[in-house]
């Protein structure tokens, strides 16, 4: 962590301290031994701070006991009348009725739970979204992604934190808790543009070298790059009986292998995170974790749809609950990124529309041509394969209109996601649906598995844990031992899918982006010709359709 | 690299018979467990479960399973002295510091006994530190009831009422525990929480019922039973729309509950 940004969590931490509990006197001494600036970063933190110095020199017999009074007082509500105090909770601030736990909370719930975080305060009622817990997670947050700091500073404490302030003003009696809240609210205003900052200057484009080589100087490339790599692309995968080969990803070691007129029929999510795999050995008495067989480094050859699915599982297998899934992350750790150019926006793609068409995140990016590949590349470590070839002034393409759209749903809020719930627009599937989770199959994104314990004979309790993808769709997916299941029909799982990939993922993990990447692979796979593009756009119509009622 | 996954070996102490469905397993266990926490325990014949922690003692965990489905049959194939693969404990837990010094109602039907009942005895053996408990209990038949040995002691310093869905026995009243409900004065009471534990509906219709008499959303607790592969955040069976119930429940205050759409 840089000094910096050691500096601002260091501030997120006192600032937490200033409103969690009554002030100590040993936190006050504390308070008047800092070195207070007369010019900080703006000027309501300015005005805090000289509200600050103003309480530290004004003749108070008891400080902390007058402190203590206004605390109850401007906080708790104590002996005020409701609507006088200012309740330190976003919910309060940010639901209609004014109240606590709602819609903020239980975002900011799911927001530290992705984190594995739980509450830790000495102050028995405090809820998740008081502002010394959130100050408290921004500080947690320092060591972590900018883009999430920054999220979280929009979405939560700027949404809420200057009409506390104001009503901090309104109830205390003392200069120091509404010096404190001007002093938070500038330092976060403040604090939102350096981040802003800080990510301007660190996302600025590194140099690239462009080159045109022929396919067979491309092969001859791919033969050096397969000494270190194994390397695997779109292709040809003959199928049992020869009917209906599919396009998988597997390794390859030719240009003419590659398939770039069609997408995968498969994703290449299989790559690093298999159909089966294998967690455990056990014998009656121990177990012992499995190791990986292929220990080699992956080059991947992905479209921008795949490179940001690899994202998203990414954040299921490496975010969420705060701790990383050791199978996933050693298959994953491995995987170097090709970014491979769309030959054009294939027939049931909608990348555009979820924003996926566009990926930065590689090492080289190739585009396949008839009479040659062009390469770009990234990262310094693999120029010396291309340095053979021609400079080129390529820049990768990037899809900027597909054929088909998508509109996504507006939810906001409880009401709205319990209205999105209930739509007797799902009932539909009942029918259509057969269950049979073909399109969690080839989702790039979905991430669902099951575990099976199998013994290797019957005389012995010797076997292995496997785990293998599992599919929302099945009508056993949240089936427990006892026979129940939580959702008991088609439509109520494509409900749950449908959800999952358009609002789940960036409500729970505070994204901009969905889980859906609009690669249109599920569309291509359904045996019953159900179109998730048209499931988006009829719920979304739906949707709209039950709000305008209700309003 | 840590793997979340990797069940430990625990030895069994002790397997006792609570009904011809029902058996509660003792572990050897050591660590910390919270109210209402669950394992992931798995049986090498068949698979991994999450199951709440019913008992605790110093040294021991108890499980209580039921002889159904996959995982459940092959349990009964293990004996004292055996291995049990486990890992947790997994989820939060019910806020026990919060029900001190109040009323406790604790509504369950069946099986949901198991993860409330450390805290209904936490508050029996410390008496001082609560205020009146009531416990309303419901089971299929009389055959299907469990801990028997504990609803006699829970019944001496507890306001229990004990059920049956159809039929009457020795004390057990018939019908359902939403019917005994309106029987606990909230009304009298300065301050309380509501503890509700059994199958999906039980559940939803106790807590309507409790409503109905006034009670809060807020004051009502909840846990989820849900199929779980990992209990870590992955597998993806027990989520609800952005929340994960092995993470951010499997307690839940009825505000957040009722708002969890299936």
């Amino acid at each position: 962590m840089t000094e910096m940004m050691k500096k601002r969590q260091n501030f997120y931490e006192f600032l937490s301290l200033v409103f969690e509990k009554e002030i100590t006197a040993s936190f006050l001494e504390q308070i008047r031994r800092m070195n207070i600036p007369d010019e900080a970063g703006n000027r309501q933190m300015n005005d805090g701070y000289a509200d600050l110095k103003r309480f530290l020199a004004a003749p108070i017999a008891d400080p902390v006991e007058e402190l203590a009074v206004d605390y109850a007082k401007v906080f708790l509500g104590a002996g005020e009348a409701d609507s006088k105090a200012a309740y330190p909770y976003e919910s309060v601030y940010t639901s209609p009725e004014g109240m606590v736990m709602q819609q903020a909370w239980t975002e900011v719930c799911a927001l530290y739970a992705a984190k594995g975080l739980t509450l830790e305060t000495t102050q028995a009622d405090l809820k998740e979204d008081h502002v010394a817990i959130e100050l408290k997670f921004m500080a947690f947050l320092c060591e972590h992604d900018v883009e999430e700091q920054k999220a979280f500073l929009e979405k939560h404490l700027l949404n809420w934190i200057p009409a506390f302030a104001k009503r901090v003003k309104d109830c205390s009696r003392q200069k120091f808790y509404p010096a404190a809240a001007e002093l938070l609210c500038g330092f976060l205003e403040m604090d939102l543009e350096f981040l802003k900052e800080w990510e301007q200057s660190h996302t600025g484009e590194h140099s690239t070298f462009s080159y045109v080589v022929s396919r067979e100087e491309m092969n001859q490339i791919l033969s050096a790059l397969k000494k270190r790599y194994k390397v695997c692309a779109p292709a040809f995968v003959k199928s049992r009986g020869g009917i209906g080969d599919k396009v998988r990803y597997r390794e390859i070691s030719s240009v003419e292998e590659i398939v770039t007129d069609r997408p995968s029929d498969f994703s290449a999510k299989e790559m690093y995170y298999p159909v089966m795999q294998t967690m455990i050995y056990f014998s009656d008495t121990e177990c012992r974790e499995s190791t990986l067989a292929d220990e080699r480094e992956m080059l991947l050859l992905l479209h921008p749809c795949d490179i940001n699915a690899m994202k998203r599982l990414d954040t299921i297998f490496l975010e969420n609950g705060g701790q990383a899934d050791s199978y996933y992350k050693r298959l994953r750790e491995k995987v170097r990124v090709v970014l491979l150019q769309c030959a054009g926006s294939y027939e049931n793609c909608f990348c555009v529309s979820m924003g996926t068409n566009i990926a930065g995140d590689y090492e080289f990016a190739v585009h396949i041509r008839e009479t040659g590949v062009d390469i770009q590349v990234k990262d310094p470590a693999f120029a010396h394969y291309f340095s053979g070839g021609a400079l080129s002034d390529y820049e990768p393409e990037f899809v900027s209109r597909n054929e088909k759209t998508v509109k996504l749903p507006e939810i906001h809020g409880v009401e709205e996601l319990k209205l999105a719930s209930e739509l007797p627009f799902w009932d539909q599937y009942d029918d259509e649906c057969i269950g049979c989770g073909g399109c969690n199959t080839v989702c790039p994104t979905c991430s669902c598995f099951d575990t099976r314990d199998i013994l290797y004979d019957e005389t012995s309790l010797d076997g292995e844990r496997r785990r293998v993808w599992s599919s929302c769709m099945l009508d056993t997916f949240t089936q427990t031992a006892g026979g129940g299941r939580a959702r008991k029909t088609a439509g109520a799982n494509m409900r749950f899918k449908t959800l999952h990939k358009t609002y789940d993922y960036r409500t729970r993990f505070n994204r901009e982006e969905n889980m859906c990447v609009g690669c249109g692979r599920c569309v291509k796979q359904c045996p019953k010709k159900i179109s998730f593009i048209e499931t988006i756009n009829g719920f979304t119509e739906a949707l709209a359709a039950a709000k305008e009622e209700v309003h | 690299m840590t793997n979340i996954m990797l069940p430990e070996a625990h030895r069994i102490i002790r397997i006792l018979k609570e009904t011809e469905a029902e058996y509660t397993f003792r572990v050897a266990y050591d660590g910390e467990t919270k109210h209402g926490q669950f394992f992931q325990l798995s049986i090498p014949k068949v698979g991994e479960a999450p199951i709440s922690v019913s008992g605790r003692g110093d040294g021991y965990v108890e499980f209580t399973i039921r002889r159904v489905g996959r995982l459940t049959e092959g349990i009964f194939g293990l004996s004292e002295g055996n291995v049990l693969f486990m890992r947790g404990p997994y989820g939060n837990a019910f806020p026990v510091e919060q029900f001190e010094r109040k009323n406790l109602v604790v509504i369950c039907g069946g099986t949901g006994m198991a993860p409330v009942k450390t805290t209904l005895n936490y508050f029996y053996d410390n008496p001082s530190i609560c205020k009146d408990v009531y416990l309303i209990a419901g089971f299929k038949d009389i055959h299907s009831v469990l801990f028997t040995e504990e609803l006699e002691k829970f019944a001496k310093r507890f306001h229990t009422t004990y059920c049956l869905d159809n039929t009457e026995a020795e004390g057990f009243r018939k019908g359902f525990v939403t019917a005994y409900i309106k029987e606990i004065p909230f009304d009298q009471m300065e301050d309380y929480n509501v503890v509700i534990v059994g199958p999906p509906a039980m559940m939803r219709f106790s807590a309507i019922e409790c409503m109905k008499h006034g009670v809060d959303a807020g004051k009502i607790w909840v846990s989820f039973e849900r199929k779980m592969s990992c209990a870590v955040g992955k597998c993806g069976h027990c989520k609800i729309n952005e929340t994960y119930v092995c993470l951010e429940g499997p307690v839940f205050n009825y505000r957040k509950a009722q708002n969890l759409f299936d």
